[in-house]
């Protein structure tokens, strides 16, 4: 390592007069100076393709594994194309390292494994997803009937946990979903007022902004930033304690993971989705006063307007999308926190799953929902 | 062996290390010589792990110096810093090999960090560590593919990719069964004596420590200090304090 900055040349090539090769080093080689030297040395064997190759190791000042490296390749090189090799006053130091890296009981790596075609790729893909689906059917059958014991006996659900939960996916959110139910509103109100002045249907505007909020943005916003905050949590949460063997070491005291961990944030989930709902729908309308009231609009006028347009139906319709969408996100959460694998990258991946498995699923739930109150009239 | 005039390699000097302002260890002072094993023992919790990580840097020490290879490594910033670290080679206990790269990655990412050498020479100098720990076969799985003593060996291959001429390893015995830890011993010996590197081990191994260790120095958190320094296999028969002879003879203190 002594000379690691100094790019000094300490290799030199020359041809003798039997047109063999004759390295001269002058200098250490170690990992400062063999990177220049490998390259000047490989270059002229190239170049001059010898029968001989002599090193001269008079002047070799310092040799470590870096120096044994290439004084070891040079001789691997001619040994392949059956050319002599000598190195001449080799120091007993430079000696004894070349002696133990050079032993010829050395073994080589095996092949890497190839990778896939894209055949195997493609029937990998689709194995993958067709376990996921069946694990997630188990997990679903697994989670009623947890949740279905839970109801049985309330007595051995962890409520300790559920509490905990609750604060840090429900109350600690708020400010959050305040912020962002408050901007949707705003924004929505603000975009929607000014095409809809140009047919003199501004006050409409608070009936969209009550409609879309209290019916499908309010939940909708919640259950993304549910899954974004909560969802994302318990995967990881899970996720390293199975990395960690927590989950092996409870079901060998025989308890189950899904009653012990799953059902306390789901019971959770269920109860805030459904009041952060109700409070991100609330900011939002919030966010509209505040731009009818500046586009000239009395404040009672909006509340009379919104009074008029949402029912106790909306209002339930949304209701019990955001209590679908909390068991959702937070069992999802769950399982791909169960289902994370051993590694580093592990818990990072089931997060990433989780999160975006979370997204989907509200995805199809809502528009599940859309078709169901649209034959049901709601 | 004759210690006497020969510069230590490191010098550990009046050190004081802890947490916040409660001190763990106090005013150490130690040196340890080229081409020696030399192992630091002591109970659970009396700081040996914390000490090694002062001494590769990682945390700043509440008062005095260590210096490795004549630099202070507890003042150091920016190239004379990445001048210290690139001269001492550090196994973690779990070996801590980056989980996405191969074993021959592995090795190879010190060289590709610090040196200007063509891709076939990082190959080959990292594939002959991997070869001198006994891994040759090996050098294209990933971490997850091989066992925990195979970890080991694989992260000291590592440690070794620049030819630091100090390796600090955290106990290696660690969670590997007699016979893999015999082994480990061995190469840690084979590597000391054939390219004179200098061992610093952590570890609480016994038959480890008398296998391996040349000189030794032993922790104790009551007094918070070394209550014992010098050749193993004296210290277990002749030492008067009676902690370091309950610990060599593995004996339990019971309190009520």
């Amino acid at each position: 390592m002594a000379s690691a900055e100094t790019a000094q040349v300490v290799l030199q090539a020359n041809s003798d007069a039997d047109g063999g090769l004759i390295f001269s080093i002058n200098g250490p080689l170690d990992a400062g100076t063999t990177g220049q030297a490998w390259r000047a040395a490989l270059q002229a064997l190239r170049q001059s393709n010898p029968k001989r190759v002599i090193v001269d190791a008079a002047r070799l000042t310092y040799c470590d594994g870096a120096g044994a490296a290439l004084l070891l390749e040079l001789q691997r090189r001619q040994q392949a194309r059956r050319g002599s090799y000598e190195i001449r006053s080799l120091n007993a130091a430079a000696q004894s390292l070349l002696d133990l890296y050079g032993r010829s009981d050395r073994l080589d790596p095996e092949p890497a494994s190839l990778g896939w075609s894209s055949v195997e790729q493609i029937g990998h893909a689709t194995v993958t997803l067709w376990h996921d689906v069946v694990a997630l059917i188990a997990f679903v059958g697994e989670l009623c009937a947890a949740l279905g014991r839970a109801a049985r006996r309330p007595s051995l659900v962890r409520w300790k946990d559920v509490f905990l939960t609750a604060e840090l996916a429900g109350v600690n959110a708020l400010p959050i979903v305040a912020l962002l139910g408050f901007l949707l509103g705003l924004i929505m109100a603000f975009q929607s007022a000014i095409p809809m002045r140009e047919f003199g249907a501004d006050i409409y505007v608070a009936n969209l902004i009550g409609l879309s909020m209290l019916r499908e943005l309010g939940p909708l916003l919640t259950a993304i930033i549910l899954a974004g905050r909560s969802g994302s949590a318990f995967a990881a949460e899970l996720g390293t304690m199975k990395v960690s063997e927590e989950l092996d070491a409870l079901v060998t005291m025989g308890l189950e993971p899904v009653d012990f961990l799953v059902v306390p944030r789901v019971i959770a989930a269920v109860a805030m989705t459904p009041l952060l709902a109700i409070w991100a729908g609330f900011l939002g309308l919030i966010g509209g006063a505040v731009v009818m009231r500046s586009l000239g609009f009395p404040f009672v006028t909006y509340v009379i307007q919104v009074e008029s347009a949402v029912t106790v139906s909306d209002m339930i319709g949304g209701l019990s999308k955001a209590f679908v969408f909390g068991i959702v996100v937070a069992a999802i959460g769950c399982l791909r926190g169960l289902q994370t694998r051993s590694g580093a990258s592990a818990v990072g991946e089931s997060t990433t799953r989780a999160v975006v498995s979370g997204l989907v699923l509200i995805t199809i739930v809502d528009g599940v929902f859309a078709v169901v109150f649209y034959y049901l009239g709601i | 062996m004759g210690l006497s005039g020969r510069r230590p390699i490191i010098r550990v000097s009046h050190l004081t290390v802890g947490y916040g302002d409660v001190a763990l260890l106090d005013d150490l002072t130690f040196d340890v010589y080229p081409g020696e094993v030399f192992v630091i023992l002591g109970g659970s919790g009396c700081g040996k792990s914390t000490l090694l990580k002062h001494m590769i840097g990682l945390y700043r020490p509440m008062h005095g110096s260590i210096f490795i290879q004549g630099r202070d490594i507890a003042v150091a910033e920016g190239p004379a810093r990445i001048k210290i670290l690139t001269g001492i080679g550090v196994m973690y206990q779990q070996g801590a090999l980056f989980g996405s790269m191969t074993l021959l990655e592995n090795v190879r990412l010190p060289l590709e960090e610090y040196t200007d050498m063509p891709d076939e020479a990082m190959d080959r100098i990292a594939l002959m560590k991997l070869q001198l720990v006994g891994l040759g076969p090996a050098a294209n799985k990933l971490p997850d593919e091989i066992s925990g003593g195979m970890r080991k060996r694989a992260a000291i291959a590592r440690a070794m990719a620049l030819d630091p001429p100090i390796l600090f390893l955290d106990e290696p015995s660690a969670g590997l069964d007699p016979i893999t830890s015999a082994e480990l011993d061995q190469m840690i010996i084979d590597l000391a004596r054939a390219l004179r590197i200098t061992f610093v081990v952590v570890t609480h191994e016994l038959a480890s420590i008398e296998t391996i260790a040349d000189r030794v120095i032993m922790l104790d958190k009551r007094t918070r200090g070394i209550i014992a320094e010098g050749d193993p296999r004296e210290l277990r028969d002749h030492s008067d304090n009676p902690w370091v002879r309950q610990f060599f003879n593995r004996e339990a203190t019971v309190q009520g």
